[in-house]
């Protein structure tokens, strides 16, 4: 028992030893099936062309819970870069939370899109990714092509949608709005809650447990919507059962920044990593890994892997200021509270 | 639970060294609690007095702007009313279910007992998650539950991803407590004593309605008031059931913390379902006040 344990404590004190000897950058980033794959494309490949360092990935389920550790230890941080939605990385920014990111952390900003950038957020996007249709192949025989999908009778009680607030829900919002002929969305939104609200009745659950993907894999729904890289992944996973499909209307983007946490005890390496995560190369990997669009103009894609992006589509595509959207949201959710879900009970 | 006394043995009776040792033994605990609850409380009901900015800032302030929010929106006043309704609901309802098997736990005897009480308790050894996940299969579309009810020749009607979900769920999840609370407050249920109103000629209803009702209200108040702070405060189930449909304090609290990052909001609500279990507690040691009488 004895030699166990002063063996274990050893191994314990050897580890600490060579980690300290090493540059550790922590990352945090979203858990589970990103972290799976993000791990494979851009962490391991890291790691073998700069051996000194080792990264690590803290997973959080969400942009919010990342925002609220960042708070926690906002006196003395213990995470170096972070990987969060814009709308958040806007509210850590405003509180002091991150270094800005720019041509002296990484050469690369210069090769980002426009869309990369948002104005008063101090990291830059690392990852684009889009809503789509999702559906069960075994209920919905043909893929479908129109938005409209949702709107058939013929699914009724076979609807799952994210609700608002989450940004599923407000993304949603915005593309009904567009379908049913409405406005600026950063002003009025009514169209597309109405539109939504013709939707209600017919939707099983708003808040799908554990994601919208599970319910149309296994049939318990039919129809839905979702992100397009997660998606792509559980088509697969699922032997085809869950189908993906981007509506001939367009769709809108959600985008993800890579974030300089201020005093971050990594210093240089958490740049390098940044510069890294930029760099043409491991956005290419992390598209073919995990379908997400990337931020980098210079990347080269094979044409399968793009294919299953919405980067053919770009002109299609609602361009979404989620700054703007973040003065909105609280408005947007209200009326999804006191309009549209009301209507489903 | 009212009635506990707790005799101290005649010998040990030195006040000045028990109290020394009682300060010393309460330290711990009372250093724990400050740390862990009351300190985090009072960060709580700071927050609630600070500024949200539009997209999940916070401003640092001392404004009841809050407060005064919460209390004139329709919406929240409807959450809030809700919230408590079906808290009662739920607790009712698991009090109707408890009851009888209580009764039984508490005539019963030997072996046999310790048996059932087993099996009243083994629920508490499996997550709530998982008995949530397994009430989601019953009750699901074309669960066996619906089926059952269409093969009597009803329309089965929408029992998940609604209130009735919440409601089935959370009494079955809750009857442990309650049962085991019931059968500590039936101490006072002595069998001689219904055995004298039979002899005396009372029918069984009258034995129950006059005789065993009021020995067990100690119980019954207690699984009351435990059974409500669980059902008001209970989040997965809800979470998992409500189908985003219900909207009651707790999930309000989640989607204001960890969607919206609304931490005023959140914090406000908080401390209001800490003012509910207040008057939850007020109301029930008014309750035993009565029928101690």
């Amino acid at each position: 028992m004895f030699a166990r344990l002063s063996i274990a404590v050893s191994a314990l004190i050897i580890a600490a030893i060579s980690s300290a000897s090493a540059e550790t950058v922590t990352l945090t980033a979203y858990s589970g099936i990103f972290q799976e794959h993000y791990t494979k494309a851009v962490i391991e490949p890291f790691m073998k062309k700069y051996p000194d360092i080792t990264v690590q990935f803290y997973g959080m389920p969400n942009s919010a819970q990342m925002l609220g550790t960042l708070r926690a230890q906002k006196s003395s941080p213990q995470i170096d870069v972070a990987i969060l939605d814009v709308s958040v990385a806007k509210a850590g920014t405003d509180e002091g939370l991150f270094d800005k990111v720019d041509e002296s952390v990484s050469a690369n900003v210069k090769d980002l899109y426009p869309n990369a950038h948002a104005e008063g957020v101090a990291g830059v996007g690392v990852t684009f990714d889009n809503l789509v249709i999702i559906y069960n192949t075994d209920q919905v025989k043909a893929a479908p092509t129109s938005w409209d999908a949702l709107w058939d009778k013929q699914y009724e009680g076979k609807v799952i949608i994210q609700a608002a607030p989450d940004i599923q829900g407000t993304t949603f919002t915005i593309i009904s709005n567009k379908l049913a002929g409405g406005g600026d969305y950063k002003t009025d939104v009514s169209a597309g809650i109405a539109k939504i609200g013709e939707l209600a009745p017919g939707v099983q659950t708003w808040d799908p447990k554990p994601d919208v993907y599970a319910p149309i894999a296994n049939g318990q729904a039919a129809l839905g919507i979702g992100w397009n890289a997660r998606a792509q992944i559980y088509s697969e996973t699922s032997g085809g059962k869950l189908g993906v499909a981007l509506p001939e209307e367009g769709s809108g983007f959600q985008i993800n920044t890579i974030n300089l946490v201020k005093n971050a005890p990594a210093g240089d390496a958490a740049k390098k990593f940044i510069d890294y995560a930029l760099s043409p190369e491991a956005q290419a990997a992390f598209t073919s890994e995990m379908f997400y669009a990337p931020t980098n103009s210079k990347t080269v894609i094979a044409q399968d892997a793009l294919k299953r992006t919405a980067a053919d589509d770009m002109d299609k595509m609602i361009d979404i200021d989620w700054l703007a959207v973040a003065k909105v949201r609280d408005g947007i959710t209200e009326q999804w509270r006191r309009r549209i879900i009301p209507l489903s009970r | 639970m009212t009635t506990a006394t707790f005799d101290m043995p005649v010998g040990a009776q030195k006040p000045s060294s028990t109290a020394g040792i009682a300060v010393a033994l309460l330290l711990p605990i009372a250093l724990v609690n400050a740390i862990g609850f009351i300190l985090p409380v009072f960060n709580l009901a700071r927050m609630s007095f600070n500024e949200a900015l539009p997209g999940g800032g916070i401003a640092e302030a001392f404004t009841a702007a809050n407060w005064t929010g919460l209390l004139q929106d329709s919406f929240y006043i409807e959450l809030i009313l809700n919230s408590i309704m079906v808290s009662l609901g739920i607790t009712f309802a698991t009090l109707l279910a408890s009851y009888p098997i209580a009764l039984y736990l508490h005539r019963a005897s030997g072996a046999w007992r310790t048996f059932l009480t087993v099996l009243v308790i083994s629920p508490l050894l499996t997550s709530a998650v998982v008995r949530t996940y397994g009430w989601i299969a019953l009750l699901a579309e074309q669960g066996p539950v619906a089926n059952v009810i269409a093969a009597m020749g009803f329309q089965p009607p929408r029992m998940m991803f609604n209130t009735t979900g919440v409601v089935i769920g959370l009494t079955e999840i809750l009857m442990p407590y309650m049962i085991l609370s019931l059968m500590a407050g039936f101490g006072r249920l002595d069998p001689k004593v219904e055995e004298a109103a039979r002899t005396l000629g009372a029918t069984p209803f009258r034995t129950f309605w006059r005789v065993i009702l009021p020995l067990t209200l100690p119980g019954i108040a207690l699984g009351c008031l435990l059974c409500f702070v669980l059902a008001i405060s209970s989040f997965i189930t809800l979470k998992l059931m409500g189908g985003g449909r219900v909207f009651l304090l707790a999930t309000e609290i989640y989607d204001q913390a960890i969607v919206t990052l609304n931490w005023p909001l959140a914090a406000t609500l908080s401390m209001l379902v800490l003012i509910i279990f207040g008057a939850a507690l007020a109301v029930y040691s008014r309750v035993l006040r009565m029928i101690e009488g």
